[in-house]
């Protein structure tokens, strides 16, 4: 059987594949892969990767899709030590453009939705070829960048996080440690698999040898909880506004299955002290694991509900041993327990820089990965947030850059525009973007204005709420005040 | 009503009036997620002046479904 020393996340599922071959690993619809089928997979998808002339750190796009061969895609990438660039099929042609533009691939995956693109191969064309990869072609470390990530930007451009072999890997561990999955669990995958969340859970399940169920997504909560019937699911990830979206369309449906889920994952976005309460009531006898971080940082910080059942505002403390927080003032200086500052991060899941070097110009303090989130340590080395550095609107658990959207709308030939979050007026989504514009043509609507961002922009960074001012409130060297317009 | 209830489904999501076909479930395209279920039945409310039964919502998981939920309100 093939070998991988340099990633943990594939030793593991070799291992599961020696120990259990015949244990299911994936389920997609009525497809269903065991450990055995995974790894022979990857290694003849790995064939084909070196057949079309992939090397060691070259790097390929995956459009993410909620298919077999997009995980054989990811992992027969990792064994040959080539770079995954993992998108959502579902991004707007310019963040892809560009992304192609700053990376530059030398192979892209997967379909990109409403667009023809025929630079893509599809998944279905990827043929396993019987072919035994030219590994070894040059030494792999696990420090090399496995996964290259893009996240919202403050400026509006997507900036590209380098995580190595080690980083995910740690972070799987990190997280399994915590929550405790396990290799006789069964985990529904709902969330999409181009974010860090719930790519992570996809490593995780692998990790721990347990099986990994992938669901479409959340919209159709008949199928979903079909699902969790089925195949005796015993625990999920979402992100709070689907715990939202859960409570307005199935009420407390949801709790016929209490007593089979031993975990749920929350992460992304706040979640109000009366949901986590509620949550308690219906699961009583399941772990309510919450995370803290960034695609930087992956789950950095954990709280268990019923474990802090007298203290639900607190983001919890450090996921395990191998990673430390700190608050630290603007000059990187660590401040007493109690007074807030920025919260900084070092641990074996942390990035060590962005794709592009000029990113990481404010973002470190040495070690340690300053995460833009204010907030304070207790005595008890319990970590509060108390708010946000970075211009962000946290839309459902979707990180949105304002500047992003303010140029889209200018673009449409508003004279001046700004966008700051609002809190969402249907109890959803958390935030949503409020965007205050200056009107440069007497004749032109909102109506009108918002039918021509819709076609540029992803639904959720659409403005819910619009307003027409005489001019935008800026310093005197140009900067918009956001914090005036949220007033 | 049938065609009506389609229209709105097809504004709401931004999609063309074709693919909104009787069998289209929730989920079955990407426009369609819980932000755009939610977008649907609340444009169904206010554009055709009902209100769904909350103990309902969870079973209007299709384009059929919703359209024989809003003929059984309708006919009531």
């Amino acid at each position: 059987m093939i070998d991988a020393p340099h990633s943990r996340l594939l030793r593991a599922v070799i291992g599961h594949a020696q120990a259990m071959p015949g244990k299911i690993a994936l389920v997609e619809g009525t497809r269903r892969v065991t450990y055995s089928q995974l790894i022979s997979n990857v290694e003849k998808v790995a064939g084909y990767l070196s057949l079309l002339g992939l090397k060691p750190g070259d790097t390929i796009l995956l459009a993410a899709q909620k298919e077999v061969e997009f995980i054989y895609l990811y992992l027969a990438a990792h064994l040959l030590g080539i770079v995954n660039v993992v998108v959502d099929s579902a991004s707007p042609a310019d963040r892809i453009d560009y992304i192609i533009s700053t990376v530059g691939p030398a192979a892209k995956f997967g379909t990109i939705l409403k667009v023809n693109r025929p630079d893509f191969t599809p998944f279905s064309e990827v043929l396993p070829d019987l072919v035994t990869p030219s590994l070894a072609m040059r030494e792999i470390h696990s420090t090399d960048v496995a996964d290259v990530m893009f996240t919202t930007g403050t400026t509006g451009a997507p900036k590209g996080v380098c995580l190595s072999h080690d980083n995910i890997a740690g972070s799987a561990c990190n997280t399994n440690g915590f929550i405790g999955t396990r290799a006789d669990d069964v985990e529904a995958l709902a969330l999409p698999l181009s974010h860090s969340f719930g790519l992570g859970r996809m490593r995780c399940v692998l990790m721990a040898g347990a099986t990994l169920v992938l669901v479409g997504s959340f919209a159709n909560l008949k199928a979903f909880f079909q699902v969790l019937e089925a195949e005796h699911v015993t625990g999920f990830g979402m992100v709070p506004a689907v715990w939202q979206y859960i409570k307005r369309i199935s009420g407390t449906r949801i709790s016929k299955f209490a007593s089979q889920i031993r975990y749920i994952e929350f992460g992304s976005a706040a979640l109000p002290v009366a949901d986590k309460r509620l949550l308690m009531d219906i699961f009583p006898h399941t772990r309510l694991c919450m995370h803290y971080g960034l695609t930087e940082a992956s789950r950095a910080i954990f709280s268990e509900f019923h474990a802090c059942a007298d203290n639900l505002e607190t983001i919890g403390q450090p996921a395990s041993s191998l990673v430390q927080v700190r608050i630290l003032d603007e000059d990187g200086q660590p401040v007493e327990d109690g007074t807030d500052g920025e919260i900084c991060v070092h641990g074996n899941m942390v990035t060590r820089t962005y794709y592009l070097p000029s990113d990481n110009q404010g973002a470190f303090f040495g070690d340690w990965f300053r995460t833009g989130d204010w907030g304070h340590r207790s005595p008890q080395g319990d970590f509060y947030l108390t708010g946000r550095k970075k211009e962000l609107i946290n839309v459902g658990g979707e990180k949105v850059s304002p500047a992003a959207i303010e140029q889209a709308i200018m673009a449409l030939g508003i004279k001046d525009c700004a966008c700051v979050p609002i809190p969402d007026p249907k109890g959803v989504l958390g935030e949503v973007p409020k965007a205050f514009l200056v009107k440069s043509d007497p004749l032109m609507t909102i109506e009108e204005v918002k039918k021509q961002l819709i076609q540029v922009l992803p639904a959720h960074e659409v403005p819910v709420e619009w307003e027409w001012v005489d001019s935008i409130p800026r310093t005197s060297s140009g900067k918009i005040q956001r914090l005036k317009l949220k007033n | 009503m049938d065609e009506q209830v389609k229209q709105i489904i097809a504004n709401v999501l931004n999609v063309d009036l074709n693919v909104i076909t009787a069998e289209l479930s929730s989920g079955d395209i990407p426009e369609w997620d819980s932000v755009g279920n939610l977008a649907i039945i609340s444009t169904l409310e206010q554009e055709l002046g009902i209100e769904f039964p909350l103990e309902d919502l969870f079973d209007l998981n299709s384009v059929r479904a919703l359209i024989d939920e809003v003929n059984k309100i309708k006919n009531d």
